[in-house]
């Protein structure tokens, strides 16, 4: 496959250098310099996350991380040099992540030789665009933070998912988080725990938020429980007061949101615990974040989440030295899933280092063959649809400390496998 | 619970929301009026008044209220003091935010067609954002509880369903004596007058020997100063804030200031109101992801069949 | 837009001039645009697809706003409809996929099909806000613009089972030529196997610009181009001229539309995946912006307004932090250097893109290449001009206020 490319790549600078001639006459020569000047030592990685708008106090951790281990492993794997390059899928007019941004990223890296692993993406949505750019030219892509299951669980997703996304029929898409079939699950399993028999269920109607309510709406039938209501946010909206007296009405045993704390959870869960809800209210790892606690205040006590690992205050051995390095480094904790890009770098040099070559396609068998790795997040391997076999999970509750500061607190760990 | 009274707590919560954005509304329907320009970056001028109140409290160390088993302790006396001067703070801001913006944004464009100020609002609005971005973060921050929440109804006997709060009183007490304020401002004072004369007609306006760029200015800082109230009142009484809130504060209350009117202060508070309340109904009753479509309906609809608005005078067709 | 460069070259060596020159070298550019950014390494191919597709967005919205003076805040929603009309048609998931492919209507899932029927549905939509809205002038017309604006994202996330919500759709059907199929390799040309990545994607989002431009152009000249011109600059005055001002602004209302409608099947098609977060107020506001920078109502104005803005959102403002270290690095004063090394653009992007729209309305608040008193050019052909003479000379003779 690379030889074919790169056979076809020099008979396009042909064909440019031709049509260059005829432009002006000095630049064939530039242009073939400018293809010679290639190092052979280095690979480079790119990321693509969203580095403007309201993502960014994530995604510059997980950057961080990245770097982190690269630092730590000297820039280098096996015999190679190793670049790293972070790429931003948001666009400042929209101040989110933009489909053809992604696009664009997406196709920069496949066309330079040098890029061996794509890092991203942090948005289900986006990797929906990259993977398929990708797939074709074998190169890998590891994600630290989706967790829409269509992208790799064949019947979780819409019915042609999800080979849609993968059009040479060869997987290039992994990722080492746990998808949200699971958590969801989890989210379910507890309200149950909890005692409840009905539940309301508000999402933030985003393809995170409602993919993960849909999820918990039907793992709570499975148990049994009754869905006493279901409704959809908008999180630029002032306020749920209305939605928060439908909730009092509805008087539900407990309350799910299925979304991110930018889509205005603080705000939903204030209006609820003023309208005087005060089922405990229980939400995925959209929420489990420093932003939630900031946002939520004093009502944020009391509230459940859950998260496809264990948080930074219950971090164990290698992930609390992570955790006290990067507060060393940066100053201020990681967010929940800077260590999961600190968890794939590593598990990409590791691999680049044990095939020793500058292939895609063979880089890509290398991290898709990762068995029993052992990283910071314990020994976990790969399946054959890029999902990691780690299945723990934890629920977590919002606690005050001795010293009045709210905090998230490991309450359970659970194997959703 | 009878359905009568979960839809008497829709309108509740409708008619205390409808208060706030008429605060804002009332700046969007004040340039309007004077300038014919959408000033778009009025939402984010809010937002900024929200956040220079916020960050007044927490530096003076003003105490919030305490909130144990969903009941409130009341807050210190002094507290009341640092939310007057949170106010008076968050007004002159927004004010001379607004006049500042006028001043070098806007002004120069006055002749420029009504394209120029638009585009350069929206440049305002985005450099506002991002000031805000960066003044406290991309998630919505919270904002203290300063204004204790006891349940009005519960209080003096009744039992109910319906609850209404000494927070929805405190929005309501708060906007009604500024709005009654501003119009007798208006409609009273040699300054009111020159802005009435200005938003009739500029050019007689002038040759009368009215300033004009003062009287406009004079506007800008009205405007802004009810956003810097609004700011703070938002914040109190939804104890939140973020950098994007300006923008759908902003459409909703630019729609009610419409709705009511343009130029219109009382027609203002009537829109502002039914905006609130129509929010309200299509939450509680339809679902809250058909809650935009439903406004911006009726906005589309009012506005085709009645294109002055509720109370809007026929002047207001002008284009 | 067809010249090439054959006869380009003569021409400029007959008459030095600079003007000439420069606009066949930019067509030059452009036409070959892919092939150099192979042979440079410029990784840009993929920033100019989108950018061309905002700029030709911009060129209906001109229709709109520029031509026949209606404020229009709610484009966005025309694309969407476009994009979604097309996947619509041509997307397996779509609920049509049920019925067509064994229907005698099993055509319309060919993909320029598709596009065909995209246009005419958004010139549709176009036509049907436009009817109730037209006795609405100036802001108002605005404000329901951007309701339609705000609606229609809300409607394709709220109509789940039609438009698969938030999902989105995915995949879509791709435009081909002969044996290629766009995007997809290797791509069969007469019989040889070329690996050719997005290039064609570039040059059919290039055709549909260049068509766009000329039909514009046209449209601009015809009786219904003057006829905008006259309802625009007076409207009370064209209707005594015997204008008629519902059936004018509903035909730039639908041909406006209409561009967004081939746009959207395109952006569609090349993403591969569409979903209604693609399309809120912020794409409707970027491309007034465009439209009005480079200067209301002057296509090749559009255009470079266009160019400005997308150039600097997509490649500019990501670079620049790296330029200001490299430059605070090059001054060689090691403080100005670690002070400029702390600074990270990427959180003021907004702010200065903001910036920038208030100081250039500030100093040009026509816009950059305003349409009336317009300045040289080098982008501006003679025929162009002859024609804008003519424009002129017609619209006076109609009595408009030129």
């Amino acid at each position: 496959m690379v030889t074919t490319a790169a056979a076809t790549r020099r008979s396009f600078i042909g064909v440019a250098s031709a049509v260059a001639g005829t432009v002006a006459g000095g630049l064939p020569a530039i242009a073939q310099a400018a293809s010679a000047a290639q190092g052979v030592q280095v690979i480079k990685f790119v990321s693509s996350f969203p580095m403007t708008g309201s993502s960014y106090g994530q995604t510059s951790t997980v950057v961080n991380a990245i770097r982190m281990a690269l630092e730590e492993a000297d820039r280098k794997a096996g015999d190679f040099v190793i670049e790293y390059e972070a790429l931003d899928d948001a666009t400042a007019a929209a101040g989110k992540w933009t489909a053809d941004k992604e696009a664009e990223n997406a196709n920069k890296a496949l066309n330079d030789p040098d890029v061996m692993v794509y890092l991203g993406t942090f948005n289900s949505g986006a990797a929906k665009v990259s993977i398929p750019i990708l797939n074709p030219s074998n190169l890998v892509m590891i994600s630290p933070a989706n967790t829409y299951p269509g992208l790799t669980k064949p019947g979780k997703g819409e019915a042609n998912e999800p080979d849609i996304y993968y059009p040479n029929g060869v997987r290039n898409y992994s990722r080492v988080v746990p998808a949200d079939d699971l958590q969801g699950a989890v989210g379910a399993n507890w309200a149950k725990k909890l005692g409840a028999k009905t539940a309301y269920v508000i999402d933030d109607t985003e393809l995170y938020g409602k993919g993960i309510a849909d999820v918990f709406v039907s793992s709570a039938a499975k148990l049994g429980m009754t869905v006493a209501g279901r409704d959809g946010i908008d999180g630029k909206a002032s306020d749920y007061r209305a939605v928060a007296t439908k909730v009092r009405a509805a008087k539900p045993d407990v309350v799910y949101y299925g979304g991110i704390t930018q889509n205005n959870a603080g705000k939903l869960l204030k209006d609820l615990r003023s309208a005087g809800v005060d089922a405990p209210f229980i939400g995925p790892d959209g929420i489990f974040e420093d932003a939630f606690l900031k946002d939520a205040g004093d009502d944020a006590e009391g509230v459940y989440c859950t998260f496809g690992g264990v948080p930074v205050s219950a971090y164990t051995g290698d992930a609390k030295v992570f955790a006290e390095k990067y507060a060393k480094l940066h100053g201020g904790n990681p967010e929940a899933y800077a260590i999961y890009g600190y968890e794939m770098t590593k598990v990409a040099l590791a691999a680049i280092a044990k095939v020793n070559v500058k292939d895609r396609a063979a880089i890509r068998d290398a991290i898709f063959a990762t068995k029993d790795f052992k990283g910071i997040l314990g020994t976990w391997s790969f399946d054959a649809n890029g999902d990691t076999t780690l299945t723990t999970m934890s629920v977590n509750e919002i606690k005050r400390t001795a010293e009045g500061k709210l905090e998230f607190e490991l309450i359970e760990v659970v194997s959703a496998g | 619970m009878a359905g009568f009274e979960f839809l008497l707590q829709q309108l509740v919560t409708g008619i205390a929301n409808g208060m706030l954005i008429t605060l804002i509304a009332i700046g969007y329907t004040l340039v309007y009026g004077i300038i014919e320009m959408i000033n778009f970056a009025h939402g984010d001028v809010f937002m900024l008044g929200a956040f220079s109140a916020l960050t007044f409290l927490q530096l003076v160390g003003a105490q919030a209220v305490r909130r144990v088993r969903n009941v409130d302790q009341a807050p210190s006396p002094e507290t009341y003091l640092w939310l007057v001067l949170a106010m008076i703070l968050a007004m002159v801001f927004c004010a001379a935010l607004n006049v500042m913006i006028e001043r070098f944004a806007y002004r120069r464009l006055r002749r420029g067609g009504r394209m120029a100020p638009l585009i350069s609002a929206i440049g305002v609005s985005f450099m506002l954002q991002n000031v805000g971005l960066y003044w406290k973060g991309a998630s919505p921050v919270n904002f203290p509880r300063f204004i204790p929440q006891i349940d009005l109804v519960k209080e003096i006997g009744i039992d109910s369903f319906v609850r209404f709060t000494t927070k929805d009183l405190f929005v309501i007490v708060v906007t009604v004596p500024l709005v009654i304020a501003l119009t007798v401002f208006i409609q009273r004072t040699k300054l009111g007058k020159a802005m009435r004369a200005t938003a009739q007609d500029r050019d007689a306006a002038q040759l009368m020997g009215i300033d004009i760029n003062r009287t406009i200015a004079l506007t800008f800082l009205l405007g802004g100063a009810l956003a810097g109230a609004a700011g703070l009142v938002s914040g109190l009484y939804n104890n939140t804030a973020n950098f994007q809130m300006g923008f759908s504060y902003g459409l909703n209350s630019f729609t009610a200031a419409v709705l009511g009117g343009i130029g219109n202060l009382n027609g203002a508070m009537l829109g502002g109101v039914f905006i609130g309340v129509l929010a309200a109904l299509s939450d509680g009753y339809i679902d809250p992801r058909w809650t935009p479509v439903v406004i911006f309906g009726t906005l589309n609809l009012v506005l085709i069949l009645r294109p002055t608005g509720i109370l809007g005078q026929e002047s207001a067709e002008r284009a | 837009m067809s010249q090439t460069l054959a006869p380009a070259l003569p021409t400029a060596s007959r008459q030095p001039n600079f003007g000439t020159l420069a606009r066949n070298l930019f067509i030059a550019v452009v036409l070959t645009y892919p092939f150099l950014d192979l042979a440079f390494g410029w990784q840009a191919l993929l920033a100019f697809i989108p950018m061309m597709l905002m700029i030709t967005l911009a060129m209906g919205l001109n229709i709109v706003v520029g031509y026949a003076g209606l404020l229009d805040l709610g484009y966005a929603a025309f694309y969407a409809i476009g994009a979604y009309a097309a996947a619509f048609f041509t997307s397996p998931v779509s609920p049509l996929n049920a019925i067509l492919p064994d229907s005698p209507f099993f055509w319309m899932q060919d993909f320029w099909v598709a596009m065909l029927l995209a246009v005419l549905v958004a010139g549709l939509a176009g036509a049907l806000l436009g009817a109730p809205t037209l006795r609405l002038r100036g802001d108002y017309l605005a404000l329901v613009t951007l309701g339609f604006g705000e609606i229609v994202p809300r409607l394709v996330k709220n109509l789940e089972p039609w438009t698969k919500g938030v999902k989105g759709m995915n995949p879509i059907g791709r435009p081909y030529l002969f044996d290629c199929t766009f995007g997809v390799d290797p791509c069969t040309i007469f019989g040889t196997q070329y690996k050719l990545g997005m290039i064609p994607y570039y040059y059919v989002t290039l055709a549909i610009g260049a068509l766009s431009i000329f039909l514009i152009i046209r449209l601009r000249n015809s009786r219904l181009g003057r006829a905008w011109a006259a309802i625009r600059d007076d409207e009370i005055a064209a209707q005594g001229m015997g204008v008629n001002p519902v059936t004018t602004k509903l035909w730039a209302f639908a041909l406006g539309a209409s561009f967004s409608g081939a746009t959207g099947a395109i952006f569609g098609a090349y993403l591969q995946t569409i979903s209604p977060d693609q399309f809120e107020y912020s794409t409707s506001v970027i491309v007034l912006c465009m439209v009005i920078l480079g200067g209301t109502g002057n296509v090749w104005g559009v255009m470079f307004g266009g160019l400005l803005i997308q150039s600097f959102d997509r490649i500019f403002a990501e670079r620049l932090t790296g330029w200001v270290h490299k430059f605070g690095a090059a001054t060689g004063v090691p403080a100005v250097a670690t002070l400029l090394s702390n600074f990270d653009l990427l959180r003021s992007r907004l702010f200065i893109f903001g910036l920038c729209l208030v100081l250039l309305m500030a100093l040009r608040p026509q816009g950059l290449l305003p349409a009336r008193k317009r300045r040289e050019s080098a982008l501006i052909d003679e025929t162009e001009e002859e024609a804008n003479a003519r424009h002129d000379a017609a619209v006076a003779q109609a009595g408009g206020p030129q």
